[in-house]
This record gives structure tokens, sequence and C-alpha cells, in this order.
């Protein structure tokens, strides 16, 4: 009895080391660069190193807007969404047409679109660019997001595509029956339930297109077009590494995202639990 | 005109045949159930009507039209699944008015509200109309699946097993409201079950299928009494049927089953029979047990005491057994006990042995 007991509470003591360990691993350069980002310059690579800051300072902060970074924050935040926008559309779409329907092709389609994921995006990004440039979109956040759109399509169809197959088909059926054509069975029925498997998708090609740095740096050069990874990598430029602004950038960028995980957290776990046929 | 209509109707899965060639009237106003086992193709028949599967062949028609080819938000139809199938994003007065929104053109809201009340309050759940699906019992579900199909006032009615879910007492609520609605309502409903006595208290008529095809259509009482064949005899009546093989033959000027374990005396009208292997079906309450006077002897394997009806399992000299009715207040046997069975020859059924299509009734 005691045994089980004193057994269960070292599994328990074994999983949260693991735990903090995991956590501390991935958070602890997290916390190192913040507090580095209150530094002022002459003490961020001092030696020894001090984990806090003697005289905390906003300056890399305010350097940073100065530099326009709520210009290209902006750019980030428009090209990202656009992103997940379209793909959300069209990923329903077509991961509902392959989920509920026979039609001539279907299976070509299935497996053209698990081909085209696994085609690095390095090797496309030359042909991508003289695409964009023939078409006039090179260097404009149109052509971002149409690119981000395709890199990501391939896979929300695939997980919509597998989040509708979970879902009951007779509650579609009698949306039907109900006088629902597909096109409305979808938006009425479908959608309403597919929550959390569209918030899944969302965040996968956000996390993406918010921190594509390659494809950017790729396909723009004006100040315009600019996205935040982007404006960030300047900070490693001409005149020597800017440790002070690259890491209070780097501070500003994760902050949205990590308020749209916590925001959304909800919907992920009322995903797992919530529903069924007969609720 | 019917109300509905299938004309030489097929779908297979693959090598299963799920409905083979159905020719089946259903008329205005009828409460018709299509009863048989467990893969006996129901809601293949059920799914066919409503238009959310695809015929093979065939030809469909509602109130006339020709729906072969029609989607099912055409066909003006309302379905009650199995496990209801309630919307689970919206509350129980978005799911009933569910199909009124889908309505072109859509109603105004005032008289969708009215309408969603009215029925409501007919089906007792006026009270729940703020909940979720997932906040309701499965009884009260139910009532919204039933609501959600009456709000629309539709051509025909189709359920499918829509009592199955539910506790036995709560079913045969169900079923007597479902009874007094079709009264009320008078319209056309289409009733699949796998439960012989709900479609036996139910329907104006009974469908049975059996392995994708259709056995026999009629009501009730004549599905009882007059089975088309071995299979349907054995599968409606509270109890399997007695199932005895042998030929016929003649005593006296009165025709007789002759089997192994002895002899039967038949229904006179039974003598026009050609020879041939036959086989006997008998139920159980068509069967006396006494001390003597009784065609058969046997031995008594099993007493059952089933509230106010005594089944003695008897064993035949050839080891066949068969199943009596007795009334425990006149006639009472134990186990091991000698008995004699009477068998009534209005309520003695013949088929043939091979192909099981029914040759005789004792009624007739
Ligand atoms: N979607 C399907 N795919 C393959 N076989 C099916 C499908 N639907 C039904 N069947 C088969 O068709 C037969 C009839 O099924 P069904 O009409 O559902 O029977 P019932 O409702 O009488 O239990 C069964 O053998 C079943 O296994
Ligand atoms: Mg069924």
């Amino acid at each position: 009895m005691t045994d089980v007991f004193a057994h269960a509470l070292r599994r328990r003591a074994a999983r949260l080391a693991v735990n903090a360990l995991i956590g501390l691993f991935a958070l602890l350069p997290i916390l190192w660069g913040f507090l580095s980002s209150l530094k002022p310059t002459d003490k961020i690579v001092e030696f020894p190193p001090r984990l806090l800051p003697e005289n905390p300072t906003l300056e890399h902060y305010a350097r940073i807007f100065a530099d326009n970074a709520a210009y290209f924050i902006a750019n980030s935040i428009a090209v990202s969404a656009a992103s997940v926008l379209l793909t959300l559309a069209l990923g329903a779409l077509a991961g509902y047409a392959i989920a509920r329907f026979r039609f001539p092709g279907r299976d070509t389609l299935m497996v053209s679109t698990v081909a085209v994921m696994s085609i690095p995006i390095a090797s496309l990004l030359v042909p991508t660019f003289t695409l964009l440039s023939a078409t006039g979109l090179a260097d404009t956040r149109l052509g971002l997001v149409l690119l981000y759109s395709a890199y990501q399509l391939p896979v929300v169809v695939w997980m919509l595509y597998g989040y509708f197959l979970s879902l009951p088909v007779e509650v579609e059926n009698a949306a039907r029956v109900d006088g629902c054509s597909p096109t409305r069975t979808l938006f009425k029925v479908v959608l309403p339930l597919s929550k959390p498997g569209l918030v899944a998708a969302g965040l996968f090609v956000l996390v993406f297109a918010w921190n594509d740095f390659v494809v950017a740096v790729t396909m723009t050069s004006s100040e315009s077009a600019r996205t935040f990874p982007v404006a960030i990598y300047f900070y490693l430029g001409f005149y020597g590494r800017e440790w002070g602004p690259l890491l209070a950038a780097s501070i500003v960028s994760i902050v949205p995202i990590v308020a749209i995980f916590v925001f959304l957290q909800r919907h992920f776990v009322s995903g797992l639990t919530g529903g069924g046929v007969k609720g | 005109m019917s109300a509905v209509r299938f004309s030489g109707v097929s779908k297979n899965y693959g090598p299963v045949v799920a409905l083979a060639g159905l020719d089946l009237d259903v008329a205005e106003g009828e409460f018709l159930s299509l009863l048989g086992p467990s893969g006996s193709g129901k809601s293949t028949t059920l799914g066919l009507l409503a238009g959310l599967i695809d015929a093979d062949g065939g030809k469909i028609e509602i109130a006339g039209r020709d729906v072969t080819a029609l989607p099912p938000e055409k066909r003006d139809l309302a379905m009650v699944f199995q496990n209801y199938a309630l919307y689970p994003h919206l509350t129980v007065m978005e799911n009933i008015a569910f199909p009124l929104e889908a309505r072109k053109p859509k109603p105004d809201a005032g008289e969708i509200r009215r309408k969603v009340e009215v029925v409501a309050q007919a089906l007792g759940i006026g009270a729940l109309l703020a909940r979720y699906p997932r906040e309701i019992s499965g009884g009260q579900q139910q009532r919204v699946a039933l609501g959600r199909a009456m709000v629309r006032d539709p051509k025909v009615f189709l359920l499918d097993e829509p009592l199955s879910n539910l506790d036995a007492r709560l079913r045969i609520r169900m079923r007597r409201d479902l009874k007094a609605l079709h009264a009320q309502l008078g319209s056309t409903i289409v009733y699949v079950t796998h439960d012989q006595s709900e479609a036996m208290t139910l329907s104006s008529r009974i469908a049975i299928f059996n392995h994708g095809r259709l056995q026999q259509v009629a009501p009730p009482a004549e599905i009882y009494d007059r089975p088309a064949n071995a299979f349907v005899a054995n599968f409606v009546g509270d109890r399997e049927m007695n199932f005895l093989d042998g030929e016929l033959g003649v005593q006296g000027g009165v025709p007789r089953f002759v089997c192994a374990g002895g002899s039967v005396a038949l229904h006179p009208s039974a003598a026009v029979l050609d020879a041939g292997k036959l086989r006997m079906g008998v139920r159980a309450e068509a069967i006396a047990p006494g001390r003597d006077k009784g065609d058969l002897r046997g031995t008594v394997a099993l007493a059952e005491l089933a509230g106010p009806d005594l089944f003695l399992t008897v064993r035949l000299a050839d080891d066949t057994e068969i199943v009596a009715r007795a009334d425990p207040r006149e006639f009472a046997a134990r186990e091991g006990e000698s008995v004699s069975l009477a068998f009534d020859p209005a309520r003695i059924h013949l088929f043939d042995a091979e192909t099981g299509i029914a040759r005789h009734h004792g009624a007739a």
C-alpha cells in the first residue's frame, strides 16, 4: 500500500524534474536575452557575465522604434494575417471536398498534396523569385502572402482533411436533409464544429509567416515590403553586431505570438473534450 | 398517388448487396415500418429515399415526382437519426429552427420563433429552448430531434431506429407518443426498426427485409397470421417460431403433418396441398401442453415462468425441441415430466422445406 504510494510519488517527482529541465532549457536563453536587452550596450558582453542588469535601460527599445520597427511589425502582421486567412479559406474548401466527396482526380489530388509538402523551400526560392518578378509581385506584401499561402496550403489541407474526417458525418447528413446545400453545410455546421482544427492549422501558418526570414529576404528589397524578421537582421549588418537592438527586437517579435497562443489555448483544450454526435 | 414509390431500386457496396431491386409503395398518411435484422438494408433504403445514398439503379418517386437524381436538400423530407445528430454548437431553439432558417425564402424571425415554440410545447421541451444538446438528457435530445423534423411540416418523415438508444420504459412511452403524433399529424412516416414489437404496435404496414431483399409488405396482423415465408414467420413474434420438418399425410380423411416425432392434425383446408417435403411452423402460443390428448409427446427440458406465461421447452422422442406456452394457473409441469402437446390447426403454417415460401396457413 505505502509502497504503491511511494512509487507514484517518485514517478511524479521524476516527471516534474524532467519537465523543469526542459522548461529551463527552452526558456533560459529567452530570459537571458530579455535581461540583456535591458542592459546598456557596453554591459551586454561584459566578462564575467552578469544575469541581472545593474542599471536597466529601455534605450534599445527606443532605438528600434526610432528605426521604424512599428511599420515593419505592421507589415508582418498584415502579411501573416492575410496568409492565415487565405490558407484557411482555401484549405477548408479543399479539405472538406477531399474528406466528404468522391470526384474524379480526388486520389491524384491527395497524393500530389503530400508530394508537394516534401519539397524543401530552399529549392523553390530561385524559381519562385523568377515567377514573382515576371508577374510584378516581387518586393510586394501581396507576393509574400501568396508564397506563404502556397507553401503552407498542403499542410493545412491535410490537417483540416483529418479534422473533418473525425467529425460525425450524421450531423452533416442532418443538415443536408434539413435543406442545406453542401456549401451551406460547410459554413453552418462543419466550420463551427471545427474551431479547434482551424485554430491549430491557423497557428501553424501564423508561426511560419511571422518567423519567416529566408523567403522574405529573398523576395523583398525595399523598406515598404520589409517584414520584421528582415528588419531585425539589419542589426547584424554594416557596423558590426548591435546586440542591444537585436535582442530588444527579438523580444518584441516574440510577444504577439505568445499572446495569441495564450489567448487561443482555451480552444485547443475545448477541442479535445467537447462535441460528440450525441451532445 | 403514393407518397413514396421505389421501383427496382438497388444498391451494392462492392460485393455486398445492400439492397436488391426494391419495389415498394408507401401510401399517403401511412405509417410504414422497415423491419429486419441488422445489416438487412433498412438504413440503406432510408438513405436512398433521403438522397444521402446514390442508387445504383431504379427509380425513387416522392409524391409522384422522380427524385432519384435530386440532392437531399431538394427532397423536402425530415429525418430523425438513430443517434439524433443534433447540432452540438446550437441551442435547442436553434436546432429546431435550423430547417426553417435554411428555407428559401427564409421565414421572418417572428414566424420561426412562433413555430419552434408550438412544436416545443407539443413535445414538452418548451423549457429547454436555451440549452445546448449536451446539457439535456437522451430522452430530451430525442424529442429535440423529433421537433426539428416536425417543425418543417414535411412531405414524409423518415425515422431510423429513433428509440433504440432509450431505456426500455422510456422507449415504450415514446412509442405511444409517436403513435399519437402520427394520428394527430396524419403525415406519412417511414420508420426503420429491428424491433418487431415496435413495428407491430406502431405501423399501418410493415415491410420486412432480409439480406437486402424485401420479404413481405403487409399490415401487422397479416404479417403475424400469414407470413410469406419461414424467415418472416420466425422474425416476428416475441419468441422464435417452432419448426418441424416432415410431409403431408392423410388419416381418416383429415390431412396430417407427419414428422419424425409423430403426426399433427392440420386444418381441413390443407388437404388441397400437393405432396412434398414441408416445414411446419407453429408459435408457442398455438401449442397447448397437457397431460394427454395431444398429438405429440415429449419430456419437459426447461420450464420458464415469464410473467403471466409458463414456457415449456419440450424434447420430443427424436430430440427436436418445441416450446409451448401454458397458463400457469391452469397447467404446470416440472422439468423431466412427460407432457403431451395439442396443436391448434388454425394456427399452423406450412412452408416449402427448400425455399421456405409459405404453402398454407391454417387460418385460411
Ligand atoms: N458505406 C458502406 N460501405 C460498405 N458497406 C455498407 C455501407 N453501408 C452499408 N453497408 C452494408 O450494406 C448492408 C446493409 O446495411 P444497412 O442498410 O445499414 O443495414 P440495416 O440498417 O438494416 O442494419 C450491410 O451488409 C452493411 O454492412
Ligand atoms: Mg441501420
